[in-house]
């Protein structure tokens, strides 16, 4: 081999994928942040429900905290639980 | 001797007491025995049977003190020329003297005036003004006899030669301090028993004419001194006259006087030629005469409005030695000039400030305004280019460079670097540009250190708060996540069933869409050569397997590697792009590779595969077959065989061009462009981050990879 490739260094940048832009609480993109953060990334995470609907992770916890019978998804009123 | 009530006579006792308080008056000698005896005479006749006599006792005093002062004012009023020195002699002998009349007659004071007392009420109507608390009404009432006897009618003459021999002291020839002192002494002394106003004599008789008389007195030395002296000269009898003054206030007046000599003297030398002042506190500033600031600040700062034009015109004088510090500088070294030149001004008038001008607040605050104008300066109708000169500053500090400054001293310079970032009006664009110049550090690892890149994040965001910094922070924290990513990597790769081998050393970079300055829509297609497919294959796996939720997408663009050439007399190892690595790595299979063939092996686009033929055909590790300056669609190229290069570990880096000429003779076939709109076009194009300043020549430009 004439040329061998000794070292790479490679950048990726990475974004959330969901099955839709905003999320549906707070209406704000995913790949921004819920309204009580200031920075998108790491520590306002998405998270998924059973159900397959996504939301900003504090979204979610704000809205099921506020439930006091049942929690359930705001979107399908299924049962609200966290895909693992 | 008993201290029962007796009968007493009356007029025996009070003749022989009148022989002892004769004597008491004038200050004559008095037997220690007589006193005594004259005390028990006191007691007696206030506590006489059947009557007692106090109230008499009380009249024939007052009379006597009455004819007394009558005496004293005919003896003053007979001295003629010397009515000042002999009223002080008076007047210093009868004070104590009604002291000591105080003591002799302390029975009858406590125990007769009390009974007699005035009620609150007869207080408030103001008969006298005595009270239990104040020095007794014997004193009270002969000490204002005395003024109403002597001092009215004499009043005109006194105060006259008052005012006469102050007029002497201020010319220097200072003769009878004491007896001056005595005098206005005795006039605050008057009325001090009274319980309102005690000043209220001394003020009206004494320090009302003294202050009209300072002030005219004042206006003519003024107007003396204007003829007779320069601006600085003026200045400097000025404030040794206000000095002056103020200790002849200390020497003769009340303290309540000295505030308003003062002010009345300020008034009359500083506050009537304020224009004067005014007009000459521009060439003090300019010439930066520290001296005559000093005294100019002491003058102004007593009167109202002295200062506002001194702050404006130091303000425009540090303007302008701030704008003439950082024009035309060499495009060499700007942005370090630029900061250096502003730390300059910076300190220089933050030292005279505060050695000169006493620490003023509204200087410094001048200072910030000034300097302000000046960081943020622009000829009129361009954009200010401060921001990124600042940032590009900083950029040079944080990059490892062959300057050798250690750590320590790239802090110095960055914590001072902040006093000018401060002044920066546009921070937002500032931070793009550092932002930018922040990331490509990073990803190309040139930072000096990563403890002072994250030093300075802190700085800034000590200086602009957290939102300000937190895509910065973000991108800082991007590393170590990454870095730690690369270690759960490779422990994936151990543990996986078969054993992955990926050919190559492997390291990534994963950052976070949003915070960092980056298009994420690559310039050209790109098809990654088959030797790094695996790497990337696996670390997706990996990516998918620790995280749900997310799209990892390859910036190619900002990809680099190394590449090692075995055809070359030596093992020379090469620092890449990915895309000059595709290039590079065409030639394993065949001597003689066609535009074409690269075309398709990389899938880029024309405008980037030029470009990375290019950059290689520019440091002779490829050979155009057709020796020609284009690169066609039929050119092909072969490896530069007999390549050499002093080191055995170099970087290729993108073209280099001179660019307005060129671009002038380029573009020249089609139309003629003028240089200001190619100026303009480079701009955008800086902008948009597809060029760069190249940082060795002010003329030149790199495109940016």
């Amino acid at each position: 081999m004439k040329v061998k490739i000794h070292q790479w260094n490679g950048v990726a940048s990475w974004l959330w994928v969901a099955n839709d832009e905003n999320c549906g609480i707070c209406r704000m993109p995913f790949n921004g942040c819920c309204p009580d953060c200031k920075v998108p990334g790491d520590d306002c995470p998405l998270v998924w429900g059973q159900c397959s609907h996504c939301f900003h992770m504090h979204c979610i916890l704000k809205w099921l905290n506020s439930q006091q019978v049942q929690q359930q998804c705001p979107m399908c009123r299924q049962e609200w639980k966290f895909k693992e | 001797m008993s201290l029962k009530p007796r009968v007493v006579d009356f007029d025996e006792t009070w003749n022989k007491l009148l022989t002892t308080i004769k004597a008491v008056v004038m200050l004559d000698y008095v037997e220690r025995a007589t006193w005594n005896d004259r005390f028990s005479d006191i007691y007696a006749l206030c506590v006489a049977y059947p009557e007692p006599l106090g109230e008499r006792l009380y009249t024939e005093t007052k009379v006597f003190l009455e004819n007394h002062v009558r005496q004293l004012y005919k003896k003053v009023l007979e001295s003629e020329e010397k009515v000042l020195v002999m009223y002080n002699r008076y007047w210093d002998e009868y004070s104590k003297g009604a002291d000591y009349m105080d003591c002799l007659y302390r029975y009858l004071n406590t125990q007769f005036i009390k009974k007699n007392k005035l009620t609150e009420a007869d207080l408030q109507y103001g008969y006298g003004g005595v009270d239990m608390n104040e020095p007794l009404m014997e004193i009270g009432e002969v000490l204002t006899n005395l003024i109403t006897l002597i001092s009215e009618p004499l009043q005109a003459v006194l105060i006259r030669m008052l005012l006469l021999e102050i007029k002497n002291d201020r010319c220097g020839e200072n003769l009878n301090q004491k007896v001056i002192h005595g005098v206005i002494n005795s006039f605050v002394h008057v009325e001090q028993y009274k319980k309102k106003f005690p000043l209220k004599f001394y003020q009206e008789i004494f320090e009302g004419p003294f202050l009209t008389k300072t002030g005219e007195y004042y206006k003519q030395e003024a107007s003396n001194l204007l003829q007779e002296s320069n601006c600085s000269q003026y200045m400097q009898k000025v404030l040794a006259r206000l000095q002056e003054e103020g200790m002849r206030c200390r020497k003769y007046l009340h303290p309540s006087s000295y505030a308003k000599v003062i002010h009345e003297c300020q008034q009359r030398m500083v506050a009537d030629h304020l224009q004067f002042l005014h007009g000459e506190c521009q060439n003090i500033i300019r010439q930066e005469r520290r001296e005559d600031m000093a005294i100019m600040y002491t003058l102004l700062r007593a009167v109202s409005n002295g200062l506002p034009h001194m702050i404006q015109e130091l303000q425009v004088h540090i303007h302008n030695e701030g704008i003439r510090g950082t024009s035309n500088l060499s495009l060499e070294n700007m942005p370090t000039l630029f900061v250096e030149s502003v730390l300059e001004v910076h300190s220089k008038f933050v030292q005279l400030i505060n050695t000169v001008l006493n620490r003023d607040q509204h200087f410094m605050s001048a200072l910030d305004k000034a300097l302000t104008s000046v960081v943020n300066f622009r000829e009129p109708k361009s954009i200010c280019k401060t921001p990124e000169l600042l940032a590009r500053y900083c950029d040079n500090l944080l990059k490892k460079s062959a300057k050798g400054m250690t750590e320590n001293e790239v802090e110095d310079k960055l914590t001072s670097f902040i006093t000018v970032f401060k002044y920066i009006d546009d921070k937002d664009i500032f931070q793009k540009f550092y932002a930018r110049m922040l990331a490509k550090r990073l990803i190309q690892g040139l930072s000096l250190s990563m403890d002072s890149e994250e030093a300075m994040i802190n700085k800034l965001k000590q200086a602009c708060g957290y939102e300000f910094t937190s895509k910065l922070h973000r991108m800082y924290t991007d590393m170590s996540v990454s870095a730690d990513l690369n270690n759960k990597f490779n422990n994936f790769i151990k543990t996986q069933e078969t054993v992955v081998d990926l050919g190559i050393s492997f390291q990534i970079y994963v950052l976070q869409a949003g915070a960092w300055p980056l298009t994420h829509a690559p310039s050209s297609p790109f098809a990654i050569p088959q030797e790094l497919e695996k790497s990337v294959q696996m670390f997706e796996l990996f990516y998918n397997q620790h995280f749900s939720g997310r799209k990892l997408t390859w910036l190619h663009y900002l990809c680099t590697g190394e590449v090692k050439m075995n055809y070359l007399s030596k093992p020379y190892v090469a620092m890449v792009t990915t895309y000059q690595m595709a290039v590079l790595l065409a030639f394993n299979n065949s001597q003689i590779v066609s535009y074409k063939e690269l075309q398709d092996s990389t899938q880029m686009n024309e405008k980037e595969l030029q470009k990375t033929i290019k950059s290689l055909l520019d440091v002779k590790m490829l050979n155009h077959e057709l020796q020609k300056e284009e690169i066609e669609a039929e050119s092909t190229f072969s490896l530069n065989m007999g390549f050499t290069s002093k080191r055995t570990k170099f970087k290729i880096t993108t073209s280099m061009q001179k660019d307005t000429p060129q671009v002038i003779n380029q573009s020249k076939a089609r139309f003629n462009p003028s240089i200001s709109m190619i100026k303009k076009c480079i701009e955008v194009l800086i902008d948009k981050q597809y060029i760069e300043r190249s940082q060795t020549s002010a003329d030149e430009y790199s495109y940016v990879a």
